[in-house]
């Protein structure tokens, strides 16, 4: 596949040691503009868009920061738990964007399912589409975030 | 004939990557830069360097240290200076990592920057007094299954001057996967008076390339080395009650803080809350203890948020924003202290505020 320059530098800032020492591949042997590709096609099928995604996670985390790192309830059935970190990573996507380092851990207390995140996955999602690749340690998969946040 | 085109293209490929790599290796044998001028500040500070580096590289060759946490490798966007004049067009490999403000006033990344001519740069005076330290580790100490201590004696230079609750650079090396050294911020939780060595408390980050580096890679007797001192988290100079409140590796910088009152003999009204989820979570709790009978009024008070079921622990359960207002006397005349995860540090300033305390101090580590 020709690539710019830039994607090129992207590419190189998903792989692991990076920018975090597992990176954002895992597995996963394809180039990241595939990635989102085919996780963009899965989410039109499930009739969402990424930025519906986004939005929905970005609104679980800001309150669960109210928690202070602690576990709590939100929307009466949602568990949340919202693990800040110190620092900042900067984005792999080279948009001089720096995001805060953390985890934040859902469980929908109906149907029983959990999911984690960071703030770093927030952003690719909502800018880019980028879920991360197959085995990532920190891929969300689109199927079953829409069974837990929705 | 498509084999014949092919073989063509790969050709001229070559040869042109060939006559790439050859002004590469030219530019750096026979390039002669000279002697460059780097004047900080308007004259403040200025040095003659051989050209032909980065500016970072040759900055910190003068002992002037710009903030960086990939090591000059162009993947941080943190080395920020300011041209006062300019020296040439902006590099693609610089500009993700401005806007456009910072574009428009001639900020750049000092690591992109080759020193080829003289060269005038304004940088906060506050970096004038920042050093690069090297040493060995002296010993690690397991405070936690997920917290280390790291004793760090100093070899070059061989004393550190520093306030109680500032922060270091500390610096990984290569190690597995990761091809770059990073450098990350740690309060040193040793007391200013032990100068010729400093400790630093670490919790393992998932993920995390500096702490990964520290808890499964450092070993005694390893070198080591970082820069600072940074930070404006100390104790004001005051007669005002105190509370801190920390949480995990955030207990560094009171370590060092009590230390150094103890050491003078502080009168201060101090109550420290530190936050844990579970007995397992807790540490230095003895030495805490210690400094209730050696500072006048001292309390130290660990809060769990999760203590287990069976545990006999007696001590206080929950969360420390919502008892904040017990230990508070008069808000008027505290001073808060802040050390911990960016969640704790934002409810519990919130909360502080709301109490009526004025004066939350924290250092946000950026």
């Amino acid at each position: 596949m020709k690539q710019t320059p830039k994607e090129e530098m992207i590419q190189e800032r998903l792989k692991p040691g990076v920018v975090t020492l597992e990176g954002f591949l895992g597995q996963d042997k394809r180039h990241y503009h595939e990635i989102i590709s085919e996780d963009l096609d899965r989410l039109k099928s499930l009739g969402k868009s990424h930025g519906d995604i986004a939005e929905r996670i970005q609104y679980f985390t800001d309150q669960a920061f109210e928690f202070a790192d602690e576990a709590g309830i939100v929307d009466d059935h949602y568990e949340i738990q919202y693990q800040t970190e110190r620092g900042k990573l900067i984005s792999p996507f080279m948009d001089n964007v720096f995001v805060p380092k953390g985890f934040v851990r859902l469980t929908n207390l109906k149907n029983g399912v959990t999911v984690e995140w960071t703030p770093l996955n927030i952003y690719m999602i909502k800018q880019y589409g980028f879920f991360e690749g197959k085995g990532s340690t920190h891929r969300v998969e689109p199927d079953k975030l829409i069974k837990a946040i929705f | 004939m498509i084999i014949l085109i092919i073989n063509n293209v790969v050709i001229l490929a070559g040869i042109g990557g060939f006559l790439a790599m050859l002004l590469v290796i030219a530019d750096y044998f026979l390039a002669n830069y000279g002697d460059c001028n780097i004047d900080i500040n308007q004259g403040k500070k200025k040095f003659t360097v051989k050209g032909g580096s980065s500016l970072l590289s040759s900055l910190a060759e003068k002992m002037v240290f710009i903030p960086s946490a990939c090591g000059g490798k162009g993947t941080c966007g943190l080395c920020k200076v300011k041209l006062l004049k300019e020296i040439g067009p902006v590099l693609p490999t610089e500009k993700p990592y401005l806007d456009k403000d910072e574009l428009k006033n001639g900020v750049r990344l000092s690591c992109q920057i080759k020193v080829k001519q003289d060269i005038f740069i304004h940088i906060p005076e506050a970096l004038f007094s920042i050093k690069k330290f090297r040493g060995k580790v002296e010993r690690i100490i397991d405070y936690t299954y997920d917290i280390k201590g790291v004793y760090i004696k100093l070899d070059e230079p061989k004393n550190i001057e520093f306030k109680a609750g500032q922060y270091v650079q500390l610096e990984s090396k290569k190690y597995g996967k990761v091809k770059q050294v990073v450098s990350r911020a740690y309060s040193m939780s040793s007391p200013p008076f032990e100068e010729d060595k400093i400790e630093l408390i670490i919790r393992l980050v998932p993920d995390g390339i500096m702490t990964n580096y520290v808890h499964k890679q450092l070993h005694q007797g390893d070198d080591i080395s970082f820069t600072g001192p940074y930070g404006e988290f100390f104790i004001r100079d005051s007669k005002a009650d105190m509370i801190f409140v920390a949480g995990g590796s955030g207990m560094a910088p009171f370590k060092s803080i009590l230390a150094d009152l103890e050491k003078q003999q502080s009168k201060r009204r101090i109550v420290y809350l530190f936050g844990a989820r579970t007995e397992k979570d807790l540490f230095l709790v003895d030495e805490m203890r210690h400094f209730e009978d050696t500072l006048a009024d001292f309390t130290f008070i660990p809060v769990l948020s999760q203590a287990d079921e069976d545990s006999d622990w007696k001590g206080k359960k929950g969360y420390i924003p919502p008892i904040l207002k017990d230990y508070v006397k008069d808000p008027d005349n505290t001073e808060g202290y802040l050390c911990g995860s960016p969640g704790l540090l934002a409810v519990t300033e919130k909360e502080m505020h709301k109490l009526g305390i004025k004066n939350v101090y924290y250092d946000s580590f950026g």
